[in-house]
This record gives structure tokens, C-alpha cells and sequence, in this order.
């Protein structure tokens, strides 16, 4: 017979941790119980409520099944090997041992410690739902199936990581999302084995077959209702446990130029902010590199006006364009990477610093032109139009920042070619990264970089051979609205 | 076994490779460039002919160091050789600037270079690249580096000065003739082997009288102008001055009333004319409105004639004028049209108040001595060319292009056998 | 076993090759050439070319419904494996020829209009390297470059007309067929290396799937690239008149005197900046194919290492004679125009009598 003192050594004896609790217990009627629990990511009070008072009633010879009879938890599971009581304890679970019992019962009363759900600071809307995902990946899946409300919808969990044993969520409409689709990404997911998984960008980068490439494969989306919609659109969408950033898959790099907002509000807004957002792109990348160009290899781009003003700025400067553009750049980066990681009181000070210190000083100085800390600042604010791209944006203004210095305007065209080249040739899970510009498909060119109103968009995006194509059915009386 | 060759490491490598390769040009970064510290910024240049050498003067803009805005000094740089390249190659040579003709606006070919072939001076102009054939060409009494020396009310560029008398808005209103490289080649290798530009003329302010011919322009400028070290570069002023050498060069052969420090006017209202890139005369500025109706877009000109006893200063809009070349029963006959709308802008007369409302309607007398006016304008003109056989106005070429089988029978006497039909058309705005 | 897949192409990314791709390869020297020889007939001979090749993108392109076979495919199927090499190994010549001056033209080009100084021949080396890049590349990769570069050639194309056509004075153009035959059969033959449209359409043959109707979308797409060529050649010559033949890279000069440039600068050369990418994939368009034909005939699929050495061999060609550019232009105009006439115009007549499975 099984001692519960037994098992409850079994246990002990894998986690000696002293934050892991046992909680011995006994019926009115002295039928012995264990609870054994991780301190801290459980709640006490269900066990209380769920556990210990119900099984108050036990009879001293009650069996398991009766045992299991009398417990209210909702979420309440059976074991029988040690390797299951430990992994439900440390995922934050109740393992219940009943004297006598080997198997085990486990209660799911886990409370990690977590925040609210709050609006996310990077996808700030004024119109639509301020809701964003958090760390906690249940409140995450109940965020999404709030709505979609569909039994359509498939959410299928596994657990990356050695040491964390991270759960992931692959959720996708069945029907909708193409075929094969999510068991390709769980094996790619599957295949490699590493220690923790800390973060979703993890996972998105066991996602490419290109590790070393500047362009991500992942699409990313911090609210819930963009989630859905890029779900329902066919994506496959990948929730992980601890982040507040879920991905979604294929990719397209047009996403990332597509805001929340745009499809709460009207169309022709929309389509002037996403051109606005391309062109701001463009200029954030191409600005500092063209400015450089432009002085030393090809004077007449700039107006004759505004070149005797810049040639008045750079008179005397003891740098040359390209190394005075490269510092200021350099300073440019360590200052918005400062701003970051500073505690928000000191950020204040830096921004002073930085501002007034060392631009205004360096221009007094004759260190740095004037025209430079203006393109530079302006590259900057650009760029920040399209936050979800910053990482390759600011790596592309290097890029062309240092090839306008070394190769010229020449060398500019060149990179660029090679961009074009290289992107054309890359696919997020069988999608074009280019898509829908290259190959070239019609009919999603309506939500590219223009978005058009919501009729014309009453088919899934075409790019991702999605089965079921149509998303929105006319009302045939649209007319008499 | 053979080792297969990894091609992702290698084009890891490789672009490694490029990376430092262009990251070590971008922090030496010399491909024998010459940046915006090292280039002159020419923004004129002012040409004359001295027996067998052509002496350019350039101004260069030269920027002074500044926080918040330009800051810019103008200055005179003059070199001399067999060819404006020879000369620039001096200029250069001079000042260590690399002297770049991508932002010459403004091109003044002094009263010496009438004896010289024009397309022979401005050849290396038309040359790969030297300039752009944007900018402006035009002669000027005297000496060019003169001219380019004196200080103007109206800018701190002398050639902007220059250039605003020789801008769109100009040639929109009939009151000069300006013309690009570019316009005078194409004229004058078109089949009409004629061309023209403006003539620049300096007047005391307050007078509209020429300050003089080149030998008093800029005169003084050898006791007046900073005198400059031995380089023979020159950096003035905000408005620029001459050097030393330009100086003595204007000193000597000046002597007149123009003065350096007074701020002059600068007019372009006569047109130098050229034949076969000859220097053929000047057109007075009658003639030169004629000839800038015909061959521009004018928008609003100002056309004065006189009926018995007042004189009136008319305004004119929708302005279509052109010639129109036939060969009827083998004699070449020129149309001229011209059609326009008139308006009363000024009279010589005593101003009635309750009588202006009627100015709206221009009286019948009036547009008819409008119309004499122009015929008289354009008479003369016509009168000039035939006199000095040089086809402004593209006659040859409209022979060439549509009565083709004419050309080679006409193409020598066209403009002394055609006839000329005036159809002269000028009505009241209102 | 592995099966290979064949690389893809489609009607649309063929038809855009069609319109930009020749178009983008005729507004350097070419216009200034034709000025020179033909003055106001500019646009004659230039006329003769784009309708000879017309026909012939026209029938290869009908052709294309009556075969789903590569044209190596059909010279295998009625010649035999070894001949079909030896027409491919020819073909590799060809664009090789084809690229050559043009590398030249553009080195020139480069050198002139991105820089303001004198720059050295180095300059234009990482070309090579882009070229050996996109060299090794398959066709889904063209047709797909294709796909972006068509708008931004609409898009710098429009604007530099825009920016032209004030200054243009079409009368320049009169009186027509007023030049000696000979010079306009002369140019029109000497101008032929820059014809190698057929060719492209060639190589494409079997690549992508002829549906009804598709011969007619791809010799309309290249009338409407010669519509284009023709139209500039105009608006050149109606801005230069006789000065034309002196103004190289005529894409260029024409912008030039477009009354905003003064205000907002030299936006002209920013289009030509991007314009220039159109033109290095339409250059790097020939050594694509010229590497695929060095595949073909080679039977070694190892198509970076063939772009390496293809790549390798221009530049040198380019160091080594880059400064005798009238000298290798004048051996193409006497001599090597026959070369490409029997390539361009006789071997795809030829194609149709070819064995092909009926369809």
C-alpha cells in the first residue's frame, strides 16, 4: 500500500526547492491528504475553497474515484507518474495525494503572478479596441476567443524548452488557413531544441530558414483584434506563454505598413497615411545617405540656394561630410538606445543632454553642421513612422548611409538593386516577402500601400491560397441604405 | 572525401569582405573626389578676349563659416589662356579651388569677343559636361570682368542682378530677349545659322541713360578694389570686388564715371545679333521687343504709340504672334500675325476722374496707333535682318521644314526676296 | 528521387520585361547616335527595328501556343542534344555581345551623371558584383524583378516626360525622309544589338503557360515600349534639334530645362537615380541569360560559379578596352551587326520549323 508520507518524499526528493509547499490535511472523518504546490504562482485561496473544504467530507475509506467525486475544481486532471505531479506543480497546478492512492489528482488553481490587460505602447489607437495581449498566455487565448466565436477555430498547444517548458499555442481557423500550414510551423517549432524560451521573437527565429537575414519572417501583433483579423484572414497565428507579442505567419512586408487604425477609419485617410508612412520610410533611409552623396560626389542635386546655405554650414567644419553625417548618426543611435534603457527620471536630463549639449554645443562648436543634425533628426522621426520595422530600417540607413559615403549615388542604386533582388527571391512560408508587389497580385494591391473601403476588400488576401476566399458577402441592396 | 563547398559561409565571407572594403573607403573615401570644401561654387563668368588669349573671370562663391543661415562672400577669380578651359585650368591653379561650371548661371561675353567666332569662345561649354546648357548667355558693353565687378542695388551677386534682368518674367513681358546656351545653339545650328542674346547695359541709378561703354565701367577698380596677395584671387565683400590684377587691368583702360562702390543698374533691353557666329550688330529696343514677340510666349507686354495729340502707354495680353512661311507661285511670302489685347496703363493726359471708367474701352484711334506701332516695330526688325542678312527669326529653317523643295533655290536670298504680309490684329481687353 | 522543378515565369512579368527592359536599353547613346546619323530621320530606322523585332517577339510569341517546349527543348527534339548546346553556346555569345557595349555606355553614363568629378574605373566594379549576384539567379527571380521595376520605370518615365516635353519643339523633326537610305538601312542595321528582345523571348519559350490571347498581350507591351522609345527620340531632338548629335546619355539632357528645376533642384537626377536601377536589371537581364545559355550548353547547373567567371570576364573586358568605346561601337555598326541579325531575326524565324508536340 502507498504511504502518503511515501508519496510525498517521491516528490520532495526531485524538487528540494524550499518555495515548493506541502500542505497535509485531514477529513472530518481522518482520510489523510497532501496538497503539494509551488509558492507564489499559485492561489491559496482556491485551494482552500476548491480543495480543503470539499474534501472536509471524505470518509476515512473513500476511494480515489470518490475522492474525485467530491472536489468543485473546474479544471481538475488525473495522474499516476511522479514526471507529470512535477511538471504540473512547477506550471503553477495543485498535486493532491490521497493516503493510500498512487495516483494522484491535480487541481488547476494556478494565479501567476501577472498585469492587467492594458493598451499596448507601441500599437496606440485612437479609434478602435485599446485591449493588448500580456504575458499570460490563457488570458491571451481567452482575449482571442472572445472574438472569434467560431468552432472553426483550432488552438493547438506545445511546450518548447528544456528548462522553461514554455507553452505555444498555434491558433488558426481551420478552413481558412492553408492547408498543412499549422503542422509545418509546429515541426519547424519542434525541431529545435533549446534551453528557455523567454520571448515569442525566440520563436520567430526558428521560423526562417534565412537566420542571418535582415528581413524578418514573422508578422507581429500586440492587440488582440489584430491578432484575429490577421487570423481570419488565413495567418496562423502563434501565441507564447510570457510574451505580450504574438506572431503571425506568412509575412508580408507590406504588413508592417498597414496600422491598426487604418481599418477603423475612412479609407482615404488611411491610404494618404500609408503613402505617407512609404514615402517617410524612404526618406528616413535614403535622407542621410543622399545628403553625403550629394556632397561629395554630386553637388547639383541640391538647389543652388540651399547649397550656398549648406556650403555657408559646412564652411570650416574639420570633418568630412561623410564622417560628420557617420558621428552624428553614431550619436544619434546612442542617445535614442540611452533614452530607452534610462530610469525615466534621468531620461529627462539626457534628453537636455543630449539636445542641447551636444547638438547645440557641436554646431557652436564647428564640429557638426547644422543641415546634418537636421536630416539626421528628421531620418529619425521618419523612421519611427513604422515602428514594427525599426530593427531593419535603421540597419538598411546604415547600410546606404555607408555606401553613399564610399561608392556614391552609384553604389546607392546598386544596393538597392541588390535589396530588390534579394526580396523577391524570399517567402514566408510559401508567400512572397514582396507580395503583393512581386509577384504581382491584384487584387491585394487594395490593401497594400493604398487600403480601399471594405467591399472591395470582400475577398482573403489571394497570396496565401487560402480556401475559403470570401470574407465579405455584398448586401445586394447597398443602395437603398 | 571530398569537402563540399559551403556556400552559405562563403557568401557570409564575402559579404563580410565588401562590408570592411567599403567601410575602409567611407573613413578614407578618396576616389579623387573633390567635395563640397573643395570645389568652387562658380556662379558667373565673364568672358573677354585680349589679342589671342581669353581672359575668364569667374565669380566664385565662397562660403563663410555660420550657425543659422548663409553666409556668403562673393569673389573675382580671373585667369587667362588659349581656350576658356586653358583659362579656368588657371583659375584653378590659383586658388586650389576645383573649379566647377555646374552652377554657372550666367555667361557675359565682353565687347572684346565681338571679333572672335562665338561657338569657337563658348566651345568647351558644349563639351561633355563642363557646364549645363541652362545657363544664360549675354554680351555687355565693355569688359565683362568689369561688368561682373560693379556692385548692384538689387543683389549682392552682381550676375544675380544681371540674371533678374534677364529672368522668365523678362522675357514674358517683351523687355529682353534672354537666351541659354542651349537656345543659342540650337538656333544657331539650325538651318538658319543666326543667333541673339541680350545686351547688358549699366546706368547710373535714377537715369536711364547707359553708364557708358566698357572703358568706364569699373574704371577705378585698380585704386578701389581690395587689393589681394600675389595669387591674383580676390575675396571681397558680401557684393565682391576685383582684384588687384583685374583691377589694374579695368584702371587702365577705364577712366570713366562708373565707380565700384556706387550700386549701378543693370538693363537688357537691346539683343546682340550673330550670323554664322558672327557678331553682326545690335538691335535697338524697339527692334528687340519685335523680335522677342515673335520668337517667345509673351504674357503681358507694354506697347507705347501715340495718336495725334496724347501719348499712351498701352498693356497687352493673349499675345499670339508668329510668322508663317509660304511660297506662293514660286515667290516666298512671310505672314506675320499678331494678335493681342489691349489695355489703357497710362496716358499723357490730364486725368478726368469721371472719364476713367471709359479707359476700359480703348478708343479705335488707339489700337489703330497701337497697330502702326507694332508694324513699325517689326518693319524694322525685318528691315536689319535683310540689311544684315541674319535670319533671327528662323525663316530658313521654316523653309527647310515645310516648303522643302524651296530650300536649295531660296536658301541664299530668302530674306531679301520674301515678301512680307502683316496681319496685325489689336483689340480692347474690354 | 528529387525532382527539379523548372523555374517559372509569367505572361505579365514577360510583358513588363517587354516594356521596360527595352525600353530603359535605348536612352543613352542610342538617340544620339541615330541624331547624329540621321538627324531629323532619327526615329526612322529606329521605326525599321521595332518593326522587324516586333514581328519576331510577335511570331515566337504565337509560336509559344503552338509548343510547351523550351526552345532548348524543340533544338533537342529535332536536332539532337549536342546541336542544341552548340545553338546555346551560341546564344550565350550573343548576350554577351549584347551586353557588352551597353556595359560601356552605362559606365560612361555612371561616371558622367552620378558623379561631378572624374572618377575611376572603380567606381563602376561593384556592378560586377551585383551582376554575379543576380547573374546566378533563376527566372521567377527575373520575372519578379520585373514586377517591381515596371512601376518605378512608369513612375521616372512619367516624370522625366513631364518634365520634357515644354522644351520640346516637334517641328524639329521636319521634314521627314529627307536622310539617304543608306545611312538609315545603316543605322537601322548597326542599331540592331540593341534589339535583342526575340532572344529574351526565346529563353522564355516553355517557361510559362501560354493562355488565349497571350501572343497579342506581349507584342503589345513591346509596341508600347517603341511607342515610348520613338516618343523620346522625339522629345530629344524637339529639345536639341541640331545639337542632339553632340549630347550623349540623352536620358539625361532632356529634364533639364523644366522652369521648377531652378526652385527645387535637379529632381530630374533623383528619377535618373532611380531610373538607373531599371537599367541594371535590364543590363544584368542579358548576363542572366547568357549564364543560363552557358548552363544549357555547359550541362553544369552551377550557375554561381558561371556568373562568377562571366562577371569576371566583362570586367576585364571592360578595364582592358573600356577606353576604345567608338572603336568596339564602330566594330558592332560594320561588323558584328550580322551576328545579331542571324540571332534576333533568322534563328527565330527558323524556330517555327522546329519539330513541336501539337499542344
Amino acid at each position: 500500500m502507498v504511504t502518503l508520507e511515501k508519496n510525498i518524499k517521491s516528490v520532495k526528493d526531485v524538487l528540494t526547492s524550499e518555495d515548493i509547499l506541502v500542505f497535509e490535511f485531514k477529513s472530518d472523518n481522518g482520510k489523510r491528504f497532501a496538497a503539494i504546490f509551488a509558492d507564489g504562482i499559485v492561489d491559496k485561496t482556491q485551494i482552500g475553497e476548491l480543495v480543503v473544504k470539499p474534501l472536509r467530507y471524505a470518509e476515512k475509506d473513500a476511494d480515489f474515484e470518490a475522492v474525485k467525486l467530491l472536489l468543485a475544481s473546474p479544471e481538475l486532471k488525473e495522474g499516476n507518474k511522479k514526471k507529470d505531479a512535477i511538471k504540473e506543480i512547477l506550471n503553477g497546478n495543485a498535486v493532491v495525494f490521497i493516503d493510500g492512492e498512487k495516483d494522484f489528482l491535480i487541481a488547476g488553481v494556478k494565479s501567476p503572478p501577472m498585469r492587467a490587460v492594458a493598451e499596448p505602447p507601441t500599437q496606440v489607437a485612437v479609434h478602435g479596441p485599446r485591449e493588448g495581449f500580456i504575458e499570460d498566455i490563457k488570458i491571451n487565448l481567452g482575449l482571442i476567443r472572445k472574438r472569434i466565436k467560431t468552432e472553426q477555430l483550432q488552438v493547438k498547444t506545445i511546450f518548447v524548452g528544456d528548462k522553461s517548458d514554455t507553452a505555444i499555442s498555434i491558433v488558426y481557423i481551420d478552413g481558412v488557413c492553408p492547408e498543412g500550414l499549422p503542422e509545418k510551423i509546429e515541426k519547424e517549432i519542434m525541431e529545435n531544441k533549446i534551453d528557455i524560451v523567454p520571448d515569442s521573437s525566440y520563436i520567430s527565429q526558428f521560423m526562417t530558414r534565412k537566420p542571418r537575414s535582415l528581413f524578418k519572417r514573422c508578422g507581429t501583433a500586440e492587440k488582440p483584434d489584430v491578432f484575429c483579423a490577421k487570423v481570419c484572414e488565413g495567418r496562423v497565428g502563434i501565441v507564447v506563454d510570457g510574451s505580450p507579442i504574438c506572431l503571425t505567419v506568412p509575412y508580408m512586408l507590406v504588413e508592417d505598413f498597414q496600422s491598426v487604425e487604418d481599418y477603423y477609419i475612412n479609407s482615404y485617410r488611411s491610404t494618404t497615411l500609408r503613402v505617407l508612412r512609404v514615402l517617410a520610410i524612404l526618406l528616413g533611409i535614403f535622407l542621410p545617405a543622399l545628403y553625403i552623396s550629394a556632397q561629395l560626389f554630386k553637388i547639383q542635386i541640391i538647389p543652388f540656394q540651399l547649397l550656398l546655405k549648406i556650403s555657408s554650414s559646412v564652411a570650416g567644419l574639420p570633418l568630412s561630410p561623410s564622417i560628420e553625417m557617420f558621428l552624428t548618426l553614431f550619436v544619434l543611435e546612442v542617445l535614442n538606445e540611452a533614452s530607452i534603457r534610462m530610469p525615466k527620471y534621468v531620461g529627462l536630463a539626457l534628453s537636455v543632454v543630449g539636445a542641447l549639449v551636444l547638438g547645440d554645443t557641436a554646431v557652436k562648436a564647428g564640429i557638426i553642421s547644422t543641415p546634418a543634425i537636421i536630416i539626421i533628426a528628421f531620418s529619425a522621426i521618419c523612421l519611427y513612422t513604422v515602428p514594427n520595422n525599426i530593427e531593419s530600417t535603421t540597419t538598411l540607413r546604415w547600410m546606404y548611409l555607408i555606401i553613399a559615403g564610399s561608392a556614391g549615388p552609384f553604389g546607392m542604386v546598386l544596393l538597392s538593386a541588390y535589396l530588390i533582388c534579394y526580396l523577391v527571391s524570399e517567402q514566408s512560408y510559401g508567400v512572397p516577402l514582396v507580395a503583393p508587389f512581386a509577384p504581382l497580385v491584384r487584387s491585394d494591391l487594395y490593401d497594400s500601400f493604398i487600403k480601399a473601403n471594405m467591399y472591395t476588400l470582400d475577398t482573403r488576401p489571394k497570396a496565401f491560397k487560402v480556401k475559403e476566399k470570401v470574407r465579405l458577402t455584398k448586401n445586394e441592396n447597398e443602395n437603398d441604405k | 572525401m571530398k569537402k563540399k563547398w559551403n556556400y552559405t559561409r562563403a557568401s557570409v565571407v564575402i559579404y563580410w569582405l565588401i562590408f570592411l572594403v567599403l567601410l575602409g573607403l567611407f573613413f578614407t573615401n578618396d576616389f579623387g573626389l573633390v567635395d563640397i570644401h573643395k570645389t568652387a561654387i562658380i556662379t558667373a563668368v565673364g568672358i573677354d578676349v585680349a589679342e589671342e588669349e581669353v581672359q575668364v573671370t569667374a565669380e566664385v562663391a565662397v562660403p563663410q563659416p555660420s550657425q543659422n543661415g548663409e553666409n556668403i562672400k562673393y569673389a573675382l577669380v580671373q585667369g587667362s589662356g588659349i581656350t576658356i578651359a586653358d583659362a579656368l585650368n588657371e583659375i584653378n591653379a590659383k586658388t586650389g579651388f576645383f573649379p566647377k561650371l555646374q552652377f554657372c548661371r550666367l555667361i557675359l561675353m565682353g565687347e572684346s569677343c565681338r571679333e572672335k567666332e562665338l561657338f569657337g569662345l563658348l566651345a568647351c561649354f558644349y563639351r561633355k559636361d563642363f557646364s549645363e546648357l541652362t545657363a544664360l548667355v549675354a554680351a555687355c558693353e565693355g569688359k565683362a570682368s568689369d561688368m561682373l565687378a560693379l556692385k548692384s542695388e538689387t543683389s549682392d551677386m552682381t550676375s544675380d542682378a544681371i540674371r533678374k534682368i534677364l529672368s522668365d518674367e523678362i522675357e514674358k513681358s517683351a523687355n529682353g530677349t534672354p537666351m541659354s546656351l542651349k537656345d543659342i545653339a540650337v538656333t544657331q545650328y539650325s538651318k538658319s545659322a543666326a543667333c541673339y542674346m541680350p545686351f547688358v547695359e549699366v546706368n547710373e541709378p535714377g537715369t536711364s541713360e547707359n553708364g557708358g561703354n566698357g572703358d568706364n565701367v569699373g574704371g577705378e577698380g585698380g585704386n578701389q578694389g581690395e587689393s589681394q596677395d600675389g595669387s591674383g584671387s580676390s575675396q571681397g565683400g558680401s557684393s565682391g570686388s576685383q582684384s588687384g590684377s583685374q583691377g589694374g587691368e579695368g584702371g587702365g583702360s577705364g577712366g570713366g564715371s562708373g565707380s565700384q562702390d556706387k550700386a549701378m543698374e543693370f538693363t537688357a533691353r537691346r539683343t546682340a545679333i550673330y550670323s554664322n557666329g558672327m557678331f553682326t550688330g545690335i538691335l535697338d529696343d524697339q527692334q528687340s521687343f519685335a523680335l522677342a514677340a515673335i520668337r517667345n510666349n509673351i504674357r503681358l507686354a507694354v506697347l507705347q504709340c501715340d495718336t495725334k495729340d496724347v501719348h499712351y502707354t498701352l498693356g497687352l495680353k493673349n499675345v499670339n504672334c508668329g510668322v508663317d512661311l509660304k511660297v506662293n507661285a514660286g515667290a516666298p511670302e512671310l505672314t506675320l500675325k499678331f494678335k493681342a489685347k489691349a489695355r489703357i496703363n497710362g496716358a499723357k493726359k490730364r486725368l478726368v476722374p469721371e472719364q476713367i471708367i471709359f479707359d476700359d474701352v480703348v478708343p479705335e484711334e488707339v489700337l489703330s496707333a497701337a497697330e502702326a506701332a507694332l508694324e513699325k516695330r517689326f518693319n524694322d526688325l525685318f528691315d536689319t535682318l535683310k540689311e544684315k542678312d541674319c535670319d533671327l527669326v528662323g525663316i530658313r529653317e521654316q523653309l527647310y521644314k515645310y516648303e522643302n523643295k524651296y530650300f536649295d533655290a531660296f536658301k541664299d536670298d530668302i530674306l531679301s526676296r520674301m515678301q512680307i504680309k502683316y496681319e496685325i490684329e489689336v483689340n480692347s481687353a474690354n | 528521387m528529387k525532382t527539379k522543378t523548372i523555374s517559372k515565369i509569367s505572361v505579365r512579368q514577360i510583358c513588363f520585361i517587354m516594356l521596360a527592359y527595352t525600353v530603359v536599353g535605348k536612352l543613352l547613346s542610342y538617340p544620339t547616335m541615330l541624331s547624329y546619323f540621321c538627324e531629323r530621320d532619327l526615329l526612322v530606322p529606329a521605326l525599321i527595328d521595332f518593326l522587324i523585332e516586333g514581328i519576331i517577339v510577335w511570331s515566337i510569341a504565337f509560336l509559344c501556343s503552338r509548343t510547351d517546349k523550351t526552345f532548348f527543348g524543340l533544338l533537342e527534339g529535332t536536332f539532337g542534344n549536342v546541336f542544341a548546346r552548340i545553338i546555346y553556346g551560341l546564344f550565350a555569345v550573343l548576350f554577351l555581345f549584347a551586353v557588352l557595349l551597353p556595359i560601356c555606355e552605362q559606365e560612361l553614363y555612371v561616371h558622367t551623371i552620378f558623379y561631378d568629378t572624374v572618377p575611376s574605373l572603380v567606381v563602376f566594379m561593384p556592378f560586377f558584383v551585383f551582376a554575379i549576384y543576380a547573374g546566378s539567379k533563376r527566372f521567377e527571380n527575373i520575372g519578379r524583378c520585373a514586377d517591381l521595376c515596371l512601376p518605378i520605370f512608369v513612375i521616372t518615365m512619367f516624370v522625366i516626360f513631364i518634365m520634357s516635353f515644354g522644351e520640346a519643339q516637334w517641328d524639329n523633326l521636319l521634314p521627314i525622309l529627307k536622310t539617304p537610305a543608306d545611312k538609315i538601312f545603316f543605322m537601322a542595321a548597326g542599331s540592331i544589338f540593341r534589339y535583342v528582345e526575340p532572344c529574351w523571348l526565346l529563353m522564355f519559350m516553355g517557361r510559362f503557360k501560354y493562355k488565349k490571347g497571350d501572343a497579342a498581350k506581349i507584342t503589345i507591351s513591346y509596341a508600347a515600349g517603341a511607342i515610348i522609345v520613338l516618343l523620346f527620340l522625339a522629345t530629344f531632338y524637339g529639345i536639341y534639334g541640331g545639337l542632339a548629335s553632340s549630347r550623349t546619355f540623352a536620358v539625361s539632357r532632356t529634364s533639364l530645362y523644366f522652369s521648377a528645376i531652378e526652385t527645387i533642384g535637379r529632381v530630374d537626377l533623383i528619377m535618373l537615380y532611380v531610373l538607373e536601377t531599371v537599367m541594371v536589371f535590364a543590363l544584368v537581364l542579358n548576363v542572366q541569360l547568357a549564364v543560363y545559355c552557358i548552363a544549357k550548353c555547359s550541362g553544369w547547373d552551377n550557375r554561381a560559379v558561371i556568373s562568377l567567371i562571366v562577371n569576371v570576364a566583362l570586367a576585364v573586358v571592360l578595364i582592358t578596352c573600356g577606353g576604345f568605346y567608338n572603336e568596339i561601337y564602330k566594330l558592332y555598326m560594320n561588323w558584328l551587326w550580322i551576328f545579331f541579325v542571324i540571332f534576333t531575326v533568322l534563328v527565330p524565324c527558323l524556330a517555327w520549323a522546329l519539330k513541336r508536340r501539337q499542344r
